[in-house]
């Protein structure tokens, strides 16, 4: 095709600017990387050092109290069958990595929607960046991470953030736009400073929309962190990437199985969460 | 020790799934041609003109159908996918994206219609729905890869299922949405059903059904690029070597070349959107 060569141009300026920033932002990049490794490693120990049976209790007696008796028995049965499947290992290390990936996007996002909510001019900047976001296939968030992460979790763990950053962000933000304005008008003629006003008025009403927000992104990260498999995450994701290259049919299987099952614990989990906060705020 | 023990559904299952390979391998075989042909034909036609040429028909057609801003974006996106020296492979998602999105809503609007009409229906498709809505993308392409071994078939019939659910979903709430009078006004003058459905009934739900098309065909991207890993080609099979060779430059071609894409057909989908909304009105 007779078009102006733009393209071997264009990778030799990445492979360039990568180059620099290698040699000149080194540390930066090495630290980000240690401190994401770090906690990565802190919640897998957390999960991984108690035996699975002990895990799965852990799950059956959470899914008690917030689910119901039924789920409990089932979630707990199903996480003790990922263990007899011979996956338990990757089970944990997939939860771990969705588990700090949310975490830690929670913590940046849930902040960040609460001054979008309440500053129309912020709202206005995140909003077309939120769209961006969320547009993009999620496969795409994996090569910056990469490139300056290298293979590992850590690269995981930074495409994973931004992949679960948005819907809560976005969610945090609709919440607190969403108070009724007779209950604002009701404090202000009571007379509560801003942070009663916040925490008293604005929060309780927004609380449902942030749990679903904190549901999806869960689901988002999720999705993510087997994605992320295919550069080196571990976990579930990765045994599913070499199951499938090397058409490992009962592996992949299992794997599968194995996914299907987290998915269906951590979802209703969460979904729970939000039904009782919508419960509460009725 | 509990843990000694192990069980593994895959080995169970494998040789079941060796039986459909080596029996009905006639079927399969089948199937993928059929879909290698559809395919080759999308492909050879968006191929076939050169780029301008194509890049000007989409810019008349987006002016037609849609508005002007969303005619110069589009000419816009699909340029920047030709001067990346990705044009080829941005042919090739884009081919897989249309036939799989076809294919989609061929299946999934009557299905939504039907659990629009029949409440059995519906009640029996919404646990459906829901778990493979939770589901990470990565699951669908295991039984398809297993079933059709690597390439472009695998790949289309895992979008096809990823991206029946969104469309299913918002047909259904579409024509339950359907204002009651609406209806009564064509029945009480005598308009037959056939004339309820395409003079009454589709034109109030185009907008809801037009949200379902456009998460269906940016789903169906998602899952396209990601199939690159399983060997579908297009961009998504650029962005893998690019990680995989740690190509960072191709790789970002191709991930902008993606974005590029994504944005195009979200725009070009919702132009319609915006384009039929007022006749909602009338």
């Amino acid at each position: 095709m007779n078009t102006p060569d733009f393209s071997s141009q264009f990778d030799e300026a990445i492979d360039s600017a990568l180059g620099w920033l290698a040699d000149h932002g080194e540390f930066i990049f090495d630290a980000a990387n240690a401190v994401l490794t770090g906690v990565y490693k802190a919640v897998l120990w957390c999960v991984a050092f108690p035996p699975f049976y002990v895990i799965a209790a852990l799950f059956a007696l959470l899914g008690w109290r917030a689910v119901g008796t039924r789920f409990a028995i089932v979630s707990g049965l199903a996480l003790l069958f990922c263990a007899l499947i011979g996956l338990w290992p990757e089970t944990v290390s997939t939860l771990a990595l969705v588990l700090t990936a949310t975490i830690l996007a929670l913590v940046v996002a849930i902040p960040l929607g609460v001054v979008a909510g309440l500053a129309p001019a912020f709202d206005r900047v995140v909003d077309p960046c939120l769209d961006l976001v969320q547009t993009m296939p999620p496969y795409i968030y994996l090569l910056p991470a990469i490139a300056l992460l290298g293979y590992g979790p850590a690269t995981a763990l930074l495409a994973t953030f931004i992949v679960a950053l948005a819907p809560a962000l976005r969610l945090t933000s609709l919440g607190i736009r969403m108070t009724p304005k007779h209950f604002i008008e009701l404090g202000d003629a009571s007379g509560v400073t801003g942070l009663q006003m916040f925490f008293k008025i604005r929060l309780p009403f927004a609380m449902p929309s942030i749990m679903a927000g904190v549901n999806q992104s869960l689901m988002m990260a999720f999705g993510m962190v087997v994605i992320a498999g295919i550069v080196g995450s571990g976990g579930l994701g990765e045994s599913i990437y070499g199951a499938v290259r090397t058409l490992d049919i009962a592996k992949s299987i299992n794997a599968a199985i194995a996914i299907v099952i987290l998915t269906m614990i951590l979802d209703r989990l969460a979904q729970s969460a939000v039904r009782s906060r919508t419960g509460e705020a009725q | 020790m509990i843990a000694d023990f192990r069980f593994s559904p895959g080995e169970f299952l494998a040789p079941a799934v060796d039986w459909l390979n080596a029996n009905l391998h006639g079927l399969f075989v089948l199937i993928s041609q059929v879909v290698e042909a559809v395919l080759g034909v999308v492909e050879r036609a968006l191929l076939a003109p050169h780029p301008y040429v194509l890049i000007g028909i989409v810019f008349v057609a987006a002016f037609i159908f849609a508005t002007k801003r969303v005619a110069v974006f589009a000419a816009l996106m699909l340029a920047f996918c030709l001067f990346s020296g990705l044009w080829v492979a941005s042919m090739q998602t884009i081919a897989l994206v249309s036939v799989a999105v076809l294919i989609s809503v061929a299946i999934a609007f009557p299905l939504g219609v039907l659990a629009a009409r029949v409440k059995r229906v519906d009640d029996a498709f919404l646990p459906i729905l829901n778990i493979m809505q939770t589901v990470p993308p990565w699951v669908y392409l295991i039984p398809a890869v297993i079933l059709f071994s690597l390439g472009r078939v695998p790949a289309i019939i895992a979008t096809i299922v990823y991206g029946i659910p969104p469309m299913l979903r918002l047909t259904t709430l579409a024509f339950k949405q359907l204002p009651k009078d609406l209806l009564e006004l064509g029945q009480a003058s005598g308009a037959s059903p056939r004339d309820i459905l395409f003079k009454i009934e589709l034109p109030t739900a185009a907008p809801t059904l037009l949200v379902g098309l456009n998460q269906c065909i940016l789903m169906s991207l998602a899952m396209v690029v990601l199939a690159g890993l399983v060997g579908a080609g297009g961009l998504g099979a650029e962005v893998t070597r690019g990680l995989s060779r740690m190509e960072m430059g191709l790789g970002l071609r191709a991930g902008l070349a993606i974005v590029a894409i994504a944005l195009l057909l979200d725009r070009l989908s919702r132009g319609a959107l915006q384009r039929h909304s007022p006749s909602k009105m009338v």
